[in-house]
Order: structure tokens, then C-alpha cells, then sequence
């Protein structure tokens, strides 16, 4: 517990580069330490997965648990990760302290070569590097962006909302005047360079599709219903994310949920309100516990007569559903009465379905009298 | 049934009718020859060419051992055309009188083994005269045979066969001007083929010569290249001697084959002289068990009562036959050919105490399993368990899928010996099959029957000198995988420390050299237990005779090649 207490992650002033880079530093001497007294180094991070993954009901979203792992260099298993962890150590560092960035792919083909008088690489694959990052985001206590690292970006983000760009000129602008496709969401939108200046709008819509996304700014319902748009393009990256959760959080704006009828879906939302085991770490500065389900569900078949256009349930879905019917934060009889109706009926039914109606359908119907009516699911 | 109608008398005329019978049966064996060559073995283009080989080598060997000389034999293959070779093979032997030598090389059946128990490299003496037939009708050509005895004049002579008398046919005879004991063949084969391959003539030879560590034998291939396989044994193999058949191990047809050859008056007499074990108390036993008189005839014995003589056999206590006509090659002896041809890095041989199968045949089984260094088979990259078969020390090459002795290693679990995947593995298993009556399954030769106690017997014999080999193995492994152990956290090092140095300022060479220290000083804790497991592995191999394992490169050496 003592060790949970410690966990605060970004803060501003244990939170800037030098901070970070200091920490990793410490732990590299702490290595040569060991190294010098002729003991096996050690590298401890925090054991993620399901097993070390709270449910926190009072806060409504998941936490990373306390266990601790640690590799250490003469573990048959562990000695090439314990190699890999401490050039991914090294590079962030220099990163950090010649204030560069990079994405995650790039650091994997910076640092991919041959190890000498082997056949072996550093690195086989991205998902090797990309494991190790979030070893090290653990175990310094942070989050991949404060290593200067960062992900693809992914999501766009459209309506009355104006932000300022503290790293681009300090460039102000409004999201609803950057052309049909809107603004493309960084994967860094920490407040010290995405500013949220101000907005008028009166709730916050979060896509899964693009296609629904975009067809949404053409029927211009963002204008009509007076909401800020964000499309996900399935699971939310981190940038949209953080984003999601700073534009709730700072301008104190509902935030509402549209993805397909399907448990995929479901877990998208679930991810963008309770936070995901993955990242089970940074919930707290990511998650919406907050967020409203508008659809697709299983109800909207029969209400909306859409069972013409559903799509059969593949043996994956089928068992992902079983997998989320167990999951602490699915414990709610809407979202159980949802996924054994899924189960049952093996359908799932898609956002675009709605096409089968009308175009606009969504834009016209659909969403409005939805969210007016306040039919939601938790 | 003409003859008697055209005598039309009650009295066959006794001459004509043997003359007959003569004729037809000389006529029938080179003819029934030529035919179906196929059933001795003689098809398959490399096999024909590995067979020929066999049978004067085999000839060879005997006639060496029979007169107590220590066999040199030199084997020849010279390319004449398209699938047209030539065999010449010679040997140091006694060398064969004008008088017998056409009887060796031109008579076919004329051996003198088919109705002998005894322990023989070949049980049916078609050999030699087989190739003879083959030559020439192959290629229309006579074999042309040397031969020299202790104090006479080498002869030269051309021979070939007359297939419908089975008669051998000599020609051109002259005396030599030169001084030569032993006997040349020298023949002609067309439709066969000389590869370098496991069921080639090299093959044939080497492994000949791992079972036969008293012979010296040499090879030319018809690329001139020349093989030399040194004798390791001075001591020739004791004769085997002849020994009586066993009366659980007889058939009906035996009994009445051997009813005709008897110098017994009586049946009693016959039982008595011409079976193992059969005393006068055995005698009694029998006369209690059948109906008609022991005092009979046995030429006159019929079928029905040989049956109930073999039914009598099968209920009667007698003593287990007597053994002292098997000879086994000795675990020494393979020990050392094995060392001297395969240089295995580790061998442990057995020879099992001689039992008995089907009731009556006493049998021995000599198994060796070689591993490391030269042992398995090796093509390309790849090493496989290689399984030499031999069956009275004359190594079987073919029909390998039929023959008890593969089932019966293949039967083994390996894994229990540390011998993950025979496939992969090299390992040489020897085995030798010895007995007065090897259960062929054909003519050919080529494979063994698998009856349950010999698969039995080969069996315990393989599990015994498995565990042996299992405990070299495992822990040769092991030390195998301490070493992959420090190389592999040996590669990290440098990376690891280019990355703390850039961080943390340390010199990177000092590190390197504290983690390899480290990484030096964690193995040595496994290594002393691995050592300790060594030497209680070496232990208890080398207070075993029959194991040997090869000496090693100096550690100094391999120390150098991995700081490099």
C-alpha cells in the first residue's frame, strides 16, 4: 500500500524531462551498482494484465494493482528483454535530454541492429519494443508522452471547440473551421502544449466509425445539436483519449458514446469510460467514468426494426461477449442483460445499419431523440 | 508316371528313373536360377552389384578362416560402360585345387552348409556361383578365377556355368610363373549399378569389416578411390562347430528330412543320434507318446508319425540346447573395430548370454551403441541413428523395414536414454544376430523374422546399453547446455553495457568485464553440481569394461577457441 501511495503519476513538478530522465539514470546506476558488486542487475516494473488489474467501483474505473515485477539479467528468460529494456533506457533518456521526440516505430528501427557475432537482432519486431516502452512508462512512473514517445495518431476531433497549439506557434483555432475533416488529435495533448481555450458546445460525441464520423459533419448535425464531435476509428488511441477525458473534465461537457452493436464496441466504450487493463495505470488521467452509452444495443433492433440489417455474431465475438459478461465493470444488469441478449441471438448490429433507414437517419432521428430522451445505457 | 506305363512292369527301371530325376533337378536349379534370380537377392541395379560383392567375400572369409589364416581380401570395381562393371576380388586365402575350384565358382547348391547346424555366414552356398551364372548371362562373358595353393603354381582358368546340367565348364588353364596363394574372381556384371551409398559396396565392406576385426580389407572404387580398413584383432574367430538339432525347434518336414541321412536302424537310434539332448530317458518319454514301434525303420518313417514324433517333442521336458556352436564376435573385439571405423566419441557394447527361439534355436545377440564423433548416419548437414545390422557378422543392407532387428530398436522408447529424436541423433546402433538358424524372411537374405524372442532379447539387450549410453548423453547435454548458457548471456554483455555506460558515465570495458565475471561466478555454482553429475557419470562408466569413451581435445584448446 505503501508502494501505491507512491504511484502518483503526472504531477507537474515531479513530471518534467529532467525528473524522468533522473529517474532513469537512478536506475541505471542502481544496475552498475549491482553489476560492480557482482550481483545480478535488476529492472522492476509494475505487473500489468488482468491478474494485477483493480476495479475500483467508487471511482468508477480500473486501477493498476501493486504487484511488482522484476527482471533481472542472469534469467535465461529474461536476459535478452533485460538487454532490450536498457537500450530503450538509454535512447528515451537522450530523447528526454536533447528534447526530441519520437514515435514508437521510430525508436524501434533507431535502435534495431544486429547483435554482434549473433544472428539475432536487437529487436525482431515492434511488439518487442513496444512492450518494453510500457515496461519503462511503469517503472518510472509515467506515461509513454513524458518519455517523449509517442504512438500513431489517431482520432479527429470536429465542432465549436478552440484550442491553442503551445507547440506550433502558439496557433489558435477552432475545430469547426478546419475544412469537413476537422482536427487530427495528437498523440500528446497534455495541457502544457494543447491548450483547451474555450467551447460552446453542450456535450461531447464519441465515434467509434469514421464513416459514421463523417457523416454526421455532413448532415452538419454537430452545428444543429450544438456538440463536439471525436471519432475514435475503433479503440481509442491514447491522444483521443486524454483528449476525451481533458474536454469532459475541463469543460465540464456530457460525454456520449456511439459505437456498433457489437462487444467490441462495447469494450470501446468501456475503455474510453473505465479505462483499459493495458493502461490500467493512467485511468486516472484518461478515463470518463462519467460517459453515457446512447448505441448501438441490442434493444435498438426491435425498436428501430433493424432486423433486416444485422450481421451474424463470428465465434470470436461470441467469445468475447463471455469474456466481458465476467469483467467486474460489466456488473450492471443493463450491460449483462445486453451481452447475454448478444449471446443468445448471436447478431450484432452496426452503426451504418441505420443506412438501411435513411441516410441521415442517424443524423435526424436516431441520435437526437436518443439523446434527448435520455436513452442511455450506464 | 510315362516311364512306368512304357515299362509296363511293376518294377520301375531303377537307373533311367535316376538319371531322370538327376537331370531334372540339375536342370531345375540353374534354370529356376536364371528365372528368379530376384529370390536370392539378386535385383535392384545397386543391390545386384552389393550382393555380388557379398558372395565373394563371403567366400573369402571362409575359406580363410576354415585354414586359419588371418583374411586380407582387396575388393575392385572398375567402370566398364553404362551399368557394365567389373568385380575383382582377391583374397590371401588357401586358394582352391583345379579339381574343387569349379565346384566353388560352378556349381550352384553345391554348398556344404544347407543341412549343417552350424553358425555360417551363409546358409544356402548359392553364392559364388550365382555371380558365375550372372556374369554370364548378363553379359556372355566367363569368370576368370586365379588360384593359388601353399607349394604349387598359381593357375589362371576361365569358367562359366552349363545351365542345364549345372555343370561347371573350364577353359583356357595355365600354370603362372609367379609366386601367389589365394584366390582372384574376377567377373563381369551388365544391368548394375556402383553408388557411394548406404547400400553400396563401401558401405557393404565397412561394416563387414566392423564385424569382422580380424579381417584387413581393401577397396577401390571405380573412381580409383581407395579405402582401407585396418584389421584391429589378430586372433581369428574360433571355428563354430556343428551341432544337432534341437527337438523343440523341429519341424514335421524336419524330422523327415533328417530320417533319410540317419546312420540310426532304428527310430529310437535316429532320435538318439541325430537330435541335441536326447537321451535315453527322452527316448522312453516319446515311446510312451506315440503308436507306432521305436524300433522302425527311420527311412520308412511317414508323416503321420513324424507328426506325432514333433508332438512328442513339443510336451517332453528336454535340456535347452547347447550353445557351443554360437561365436559371438565379442564385446572387445567390436569395441575396438568400432572405435578404429566409426570413432564414436562414446561406445558401449554387450554380448548377450545365448538363449533360444521357436523352442530349439539357440541364438546370441551382440549390441553396441556408438554415439558422438562419426556415429549416425550423415547426409548433407543432417545426422541420423544409423542402424547396422548384421546377422552371423554379415551386415544386412537391405529390406530394413522388414527385418526384427529394426522393429525391435525401433521399438524403444530413446527418449528414456536422453536420445530425444532418433532422427537427429548421432548414434550408431550396432547389432549382431548369431545363430546356427537365422529365420530369414526371404532368400534374399536381407531381413530377419520377428520372432518374439529374439525382438524380446534384442530388446533388453538395447535397454541395457541404452541406459549406458543415456548416462554419457545426458550428461554431455547438460555440459552442453551450461556452455549455450554463458554464450548466450555472454552477447548481451555488450549491449547492456554500451547502454548503462551512455547513462550512467561507468567505463563500459570495466563493466563488461564485471558482468562476465558475474555471469562466470552464477555458472560456476551450476557447474560444480554438472561436474559433481560428470564424475559420477564417468564413474560409472569406466568401472564398465564395455564402454569406452574417446579422450577429448585438451580443455586448454577449447578455452582458446571460445575467448576468441
Amino acid at each position: 500500500m505503501a508502494k501505491k501511495e507512491k504511484r502518483k503519476a503526472t504531477t507537474a513538478e515531479t513530471d518534467s524531462p529532467k525528473h524522468i530522465a533522473d529517474r532513469i539514470k537512478k536506475s541505471a546506476e542502481k544496475m552498475v551498482k549491482q553489476i560492480n558488486n557482482l550481483e545480478d542487475p535488476e529492472f522492476t516494473t509494475m505487473q500489468r494484465g488482468k491478474s494485477n488489474v483493480i476495479w475500483d467501483e467508487k471511482k468508477g474505473f480500473l486501477e493498476l494493482g501493486n504487484k511488482e515485477v522484476t527482471r533481472t539479467f542472469l534469467n535465461i528468460a529474461h536476459a535478452r528483454k533485460f538487454m532490450q529494456t536498457t537500450m530503450i533506457m538509454e535512447k528515451t533518456r537522450n530523447y528526454l535530454e536533447h528534447n526530441k521526440t519520437a514515435s514508437i516505430r521510430e525508436i524501434y528501427y533507431e535502435l534495431k541492429h544486429t547483435v554482434a557475432d549473433t544472428k539475432e537482432n536487437t529487436f525482431e519486431e515492434q511488439s518487442e519494443s513496444d512492450t518494453i516502452i510500457v515496461d519503462l512508462e511503469h517503472s518510472v512512473d509515467t506515461i509513454r508522452e513524458k518519455l517523449n514517445l509517442h504512438a500513431n495518431p489517431k482520432g479527429t476531433l470536429y465542432g465549436d471547440i478552440t484550442l491553442l497549439d503551445r507547440m506550433h506557434n502558439n496557433d489558435k483555432f477552432n475545430a469547426s473551421k478546419l475544412g469537413r475533416g476537422g482536427w487530427s488529435i495528437m498523440s500528446r495533448v497534455e495541457p502544457e502544449e494543447i491548450e483547451i481555450v474555450d467551447s460552446s458546445a453542450e456535450y461531447l460525441l464519441v465515434c467509434e466509425t469514421e464513416a459514421i464520423y463523417e457523416r454526421l459533419i455532413e448532415e452538419g448535425y454537430p452545428k444543429k445539436n450544438n456538440c463536439i464531435l471525436i471519432g475514435i476509428g475503433g479503440q481509442a488511441a491514447r491522444g483521443a483519449r486524454r483528449l476525451i477525458h481533458r474536454i469532459h473534465n475541463e469543460l465540464e461537457l456530457p460525454t456520449i458514446v456511439f459505437t456498433d452493436g457489437d462487444p467490441y464496441g462495447w469494450y470501446i466504450y468501456s475503455v474510453v469510460k473505465q479505462g483499459s487493463m493495458a493502461l490500467a495505470a493512467h485511468s486516472e488521467f484518461m478515463s470518463v467514468p462519467d460517459a453515457k452509452y446512447v448505441g448501438m444495443t441490442m434493444d435498438d433492433i426491435e425498436d428501430y426494426q433493424l432486423e433486416m440489417v444485422t450481421e451474424r455474431m463470428s465465434e470470436g465475438d461470441i467469445k468475447r461477449a463471455k469474456e466481458m459478461l465476467a469483467y467486474p465493470w460489466f456488473q450492471n444488469k443493463e450491460w449483462q442483460a445486453q451481452l447475454k441478449k448478444s449471446v443468445e441471438k448471436k447478431v450484432r448490429v452496426e452503426q451504418q445499419a441505420l443506412a438501411n433507414k435513411r441516410l441521415d437517419f442517424v443524423a435526424t432521428h436516431y441520435l437526437p431523440e436518443k439523446i434527448r430522451n435520455k436513452n442511455f445505457l450506464p | 508316371m510315362s516311364e512306368n506305363s512304357k515299362n509296363s512292369g511293376t518294377k520301375p527301371n531303377n537307373g533311367a528313373v535316376d538319371n531322370l530325376e538327376k537331370e531334372f533337378k540339375e536342370h531345375s536349379v540353374a534354370e529356376f536360377f536364371k528365372k528368379n534370380k530376384q529370390m536370392i537377392g539378386l535385383y535392384g541395379k545397386i543391390r545386384t552389384l552389393t550382393m555380388v560383392v557379398h558372395e565373394y567375400v563371403t567366400n573369402s572369409l571362409d575359406a580363410c578362416e576354415e585354414t586359419g589364416i588371418l583374411p586380407n581380401i582387396d575388393v575392385k570395381i572398375d567402370e566398364l560402360g553404362d551399368e557394365y562393371y567389373e568385380v575383382t576380388v582377391t583374397d590371401n586365402g588357401p586358394g582352391i585345387s583345379l579339381d574343387n575350384v569349379g565346384r566353388a565358382f560352378g556349381k550352384l547348391l553345391a554348398g556344404t552348409k544347407f543341412h549343417r547346424m552350424m553358425q555360417s555366414r551363409g546358409q544356402q552356398g548359392i553364392g559364388a556361383s550365382g555371380c558365375t551364372m550372372l556374369s554370364q548371362m548378363t553379359t556372355g562373358k566367363a569368370s576368370k578365377i586365379i588360384t593359388g595353393q601353399d607349394g604349387h603354381k598359381p593357375i589362371a582358368l576361365e569358367l562359366v556355368i552349363d545351365p542345364k546340367l549345372n555343370e561347371p565348364k573350364i577353359s583356357n588353364v595355365k600354370e603362372l610363373d609367379k609366386e601367389f596363394r589365394g584366390t582372384s574372381v574376377q567377373a563381369k556384371f551388365k544391368g548394375c549399378l556402383y553408388r557411394d551409398s548406404d547400400q553400396g559396396a563401401l558401405e557393404y565392406l565397412r561394416r563387414t569389416a566392423i564385424a569382422n576385426p580380424h579381417a584387413q580389407i581393401s577397396f577401390r572404387d571405380p573412381l580409383g578411390q581407395k579405402t582401407v580398413f585396418k584389421r584391429t584383432h589378430n586372433v581369428l574367430p574360433e571355428r563354430p562347430t556343428e551341432i544337432k538339432p534341437h527337438p523343440k525347434g523341429t519341424t514335421i518336414d524336419d524330422v523327415l528330412t533328417y530320417c533319410k541321412t540317419t546312420k540310426g536302424r532304428t527310430v529310437a537310434s535316429f532320435l538318439n543320434n541325430d537330435f541335441d539332448r536326447m537321451g535315453a530317458k527322452g527316448i522312453e518319454e516319446i515311446r510312451k507318446r506315440v503308436k507306432f514301434d521305436l524300433n522302425k525303420d527311420p527311412k520308412l518313417l511317414t508323416w503321420e508319425e513324424a507328426e506325432e514324433i514333433v508332438k512328442a517333442f513339443k510336451v517332453i521336458n528336454v535340456i535347452a540346447p547347447s550353445t557351443d556352436a554360437l561365436r559371438p564376435i565379442g564385446e572387445e573385439q567390436i569395441g575396438k573395430s568400432l572405435q578404429n571405423i566409426v570413432q564414436p566419441e562414446f561406445l558401449t557394447v554387450l554380448t548377450r548370454k545365448p538363449t533360444v527361439y521357436a523352442g530349439g534355436y539357440p541364438f546370441q545377440v551382440e549390441i553396441a551403441i556408438a554415439y558422438g564423433g562419426g556415429a549416425g548416419k550423415k547426409v548433407g548437414d543432417q545426422t541420423s541413428m544409423d542402424i547396422m545390422r548384421f546377422a552371423n557378422r554379415v551386415p544386412l543392407l537391405f529390406d530394413n523395414g522388414n527385418c526384427a532387428l529394426t522393429k525391435a530398436i525401433q521399438s524403444i522408447d530413446w527418449k528414456r536414454y536422453d536420445i530425444k529424436d532418433p532422427s537427429t541423433a548421432p548414434v550408431t546402433v550396432f547389432v549382431n544376430f548369431i545363430s546356427v538358424h537365422i529365420p530369414y524372411t526371404g532368400a534374399g537374405k536381407q531381413a530377419i523374422a520377428d520372432e518374439e524372442e529374439v525382438l524380446e532379447e534384442i530388446r533388453l539387450a538395447l535397454m541395457q546399453t541404452g541406459r549406458k549410453a543415456g548416462i554419457y548423453i545426458a550428461q554431455k547435454r547438460r555440459s552442453f547446455e551450461n556452455q549455450q548458457k554463458r554464450l548466450m548471456f555472454y552477447k548481451y554483455i555488450p549491449e547492456v553495457c554500451k547502454a548503462l555506460s551512455a547513462i550512467t558515465n561507468e567505463n563500459e570495458e570495466n563493466l563488461k568485464k564485471k558482468m562476465e565475471q558475474m555471469v562466470l561466478e552464477k555458472l560456476k555454482i551450476d557447474e560444480k553440481k554438472e561436474e559433481e553429475e560428470r564424475k559420477k557419470a564417468e564413474k560409472t562408466i569406466a568401472n564398465d569394461d564395455n564402454s569406452f569413451i574417446a579422450k577429448k581435445p585438451k580443455k586448454e584448446e577449447q578455452k582458446k577457441k571460445s575467448k576468441k
